[in-house]
């Protein structure tokens, strides 16, 4: 019996002490996933039934805020449609842009690094320099693209001031932004094993048929973690309501977070914008289960371990 | 058949050759096209305000005029406003790379109860936005901890590993470490924290840089909060300082465009610093899934 228990007592020993000095490193996470992560998702709950302002103190109001929302908000469904809208243009443009420039990076070429690099270099600039910068490139008389549209001789457009094609210029902004998608398309490309290439050439296929049925099945676990990337950051989308556009013209660029942070930070209707985050919430976790659902349709795993 | 084969091979060789032409073509296109609206902003920011309404407008300009980078600092106080941005900036990375790097270590290496559940919880919370929780943490702050007009609510979050995301980046790297480094170490009597500041943080470098360099842009991009919890104007922070700056002069481009041409250039000289660490960093992140 002792015998059997010595070695045992021992290993629980080294154990706690472990779990201790585990314990110790994980406070910084223990703090940011309660004080700042799950707390404030309960908060956000609770305060959502509330009509609090921020001056007097909350009253209970139940599900008044949700109701108001669905019924008399006047910006709601052009704030989720805009969303929406911006984050498809912006996921589709940005995946297609940067798999492109992915595989052109992937081949023999002089100078990749350096290439990689030019991609790669509108990410690390600052985002409100970028909408300043381009919204003079985008400007009603004098912008780059008008100097272009009247040498083709096409009328003027005004990019940001004309509601029906705001949105389409800031989705090209946030196209030219995903350097960092092409990185990681980069690095999937360079690990889909070269054998298969040379096998596919060695009985004919050509390079569309090559695309098709050995990059794209081997690079799928990246593409779908690049369009979740991309969803969940599209979604949030409000820099450029913030910096250039204050949610114009009309409501056209009024995205569901610049309408959040102007019901909450310049209406200090902190209730009533706590429910529209709740609907942001819902919103962006409909698009994240779909994608996570569907995925298995569509993911390829090496080695066929998918049953 | 032989001599078939070879001829096949060749022909091959050349159309991989003519293929490789085509591409590196397309690239230099696509690097012109990509690199062409930074040009276009710094062309602007040199240029007098009558060039730049001149038609046809020219690609570079007739007189480079540094005078306009003279001229908007008297206003917009970029010294300043950079000083700023490092108050947040440099604490954040220094705070957040630490605090990610001991909870990756305890994730990646460390036996405890509830391990499982506390790592659900982490990831989890990956895929929380930001924004959700934004409101209360907002409340919790400025009412509950009177942080008012303070850098502190957007610094004291890196103090708790920064995120979910870089604890789960550093986990990833210590786990690719092989264990022997630290199973000698224990034969030579280390205790854990002694294996983790002498072995695991040493070998985990590139990964804390990576780090470093995703809090940097995370908040050098966060317009939205800094907006919400910094009022007063000599605390404005670059991104503040440039969207006001362009309220103020809304119709004089060249000096806008000078304003923007200063605040692309930290990020391009720390890109520059870090760039291989960007690249090796960014793909540690998307293949380790």
């Amino acid at each position: 019996m002792e015998t059997i228990n010595k070695p045992q007592k021992r290993r629980s020993r080294i154990y706690s002490s472990e779990a201790r000095v585990a314990y110790i490193c994980l406070i910084p996470a223990f703090l940011g996933l309660f004080l700042l992560t799950y707390l404030p998702l309960l908060g956000v709950l609770g305060i959502s039934l509330t009509n609090w302002t921020g001056l007097k103190s909350p009253e209970f109001v139940g599900f008044d805020n949700y109701i108001k929302i669905f019924t008399t908000d006047p910006y709601i469904k052009d704030s989720i449609f805009a969303t929406i809208y911006f984050a498809i243009l912006s996921v589709v443009g940005s995946m297609i842009y940067s798999l492109f420039i992915a595989m052109l990076l992937n081949r023999k070429i002089p100078a990749r690094g350096f290439f990689r690099a030019v991609f790669y270099v509108p990410y690390v600039l600052p985002s409100v320099a970028i909408y300043v910068g381009w919204s003079w490139l985008y400007e009603g008389n004098f912008g780059f693209f008008n100097y272009l549209l009247s040498e083709m001789g096409l009328k003027k457009i005004l990019f940001i001031a004309d509601s029906s094609y705001v949105v389409p210029s800031l989705s090209l902004i946030s196209v030219w932004l995903a350097g960092n998608l092409i990185v990681i398309f980069l690095a999937g490309l360079q690990n889909v094993p070269s054998v298969y290439h040379e096998a596919a050439e060695m009985d004919g296929a050509n390079g569309w048929q090559r695309f098709r049925h050995i990059t794209l099945p081997c690079m799928t676990p990246i593409i779908f973690y690049n369009l979740l990337l991309s969803l969940i950051a599209n979604l949030q989308v409000v820099t450029p309501a913030l910096a250039l556009t204050n949610g114009g013209p009309g409501n056209s660029t009024r995205f569901l977070t610049y309408l959040m942070y102007d019901q909450a930070f310049v209406n200090y209707k902190i209730g009533y914008a706590s429910a529209t985050t709740v609907i942001i919430f819902a919103i962006l976790a409909v698009f994240a289960v779909v994608l996570f659902k569907t995925s298995n349709l569509w993911i390829y795993n090496e080695g066929g371990d998918d049953k | 058949m032989s001599v078939i084969v070879y001829g096949r091979l060749r022909s091959q060789k050349r159309k991989n050759i003519t293929m490789n032409i085509i591409t590196f073509v397309a690239v230099v296109m696509f690097a012109i096209l990509a690199l062409f609206p930074i040009w276009w902003i710094f062309r602007t920011s040199l240029m007098s305000n009558a060039e730049i309404y001149r038609y046809p407008p020219s690609l570079i300009p007739e007189n480079w005029l540094f005078s306009n980078y003279e001229k908007t600092l008297e206003i917009f106080k970029f010294w300043k406003y950079l000083w700023n941005t490092m108050l947040i900036i440099v604490p954040s990375c220094l705070a957040g790379t630490f605090t990610a790097s001991i909870c990756g270590y305890a994730f990646a290496r460390l036996r405890f109860r509830g391990k499982n559940f506390i790592w659900a919880l982490c990831v989890g919370s990956m895929l929380l936005p930001a924004m959700v929780t934004l409101i209360p943490l907002y409340i919790g702050w400025t009412r509950g901890l009177g942080f008012n007009d303070s850098y502190w609510p957007l610094i004291l979050p890196y103090f708790c590993g920064g995120g979910a995301f870089n604890i789960f980046l550093i986990r990833q790297f210590i786990m690719s470490i092989p264990r022997e480094l630290d199973q000698a170490a224990t034969i030579d009597g280390a205790g854990y924290f002694r294996i983790l500041f002498s072995i695991i943080m040493p070998a985990i470098r590139p990964a804390m840089i990576v780090v470093a360099l995703f809090i940097f842009i995370g908040l050098w991009n966060d317009l939205l909060q800094q907006m919400i919890y910094i009022n007063s104007s000599d605390k404005y922070t670059i991104a503040l300082g440039l969207t006001n700056f362009r309220g103020q002069l809304k119709s004089d481009w060249s000096l806008t465009m000078a304003a923007t041409c200063l605040s692309f250039a930290p990020g391009v000289i720390f890109y520059l610093i870090g760039q291989r660490y960007f690249v090796e960093g960014i793909t540690l992140t998307g293949l380790k899934n």
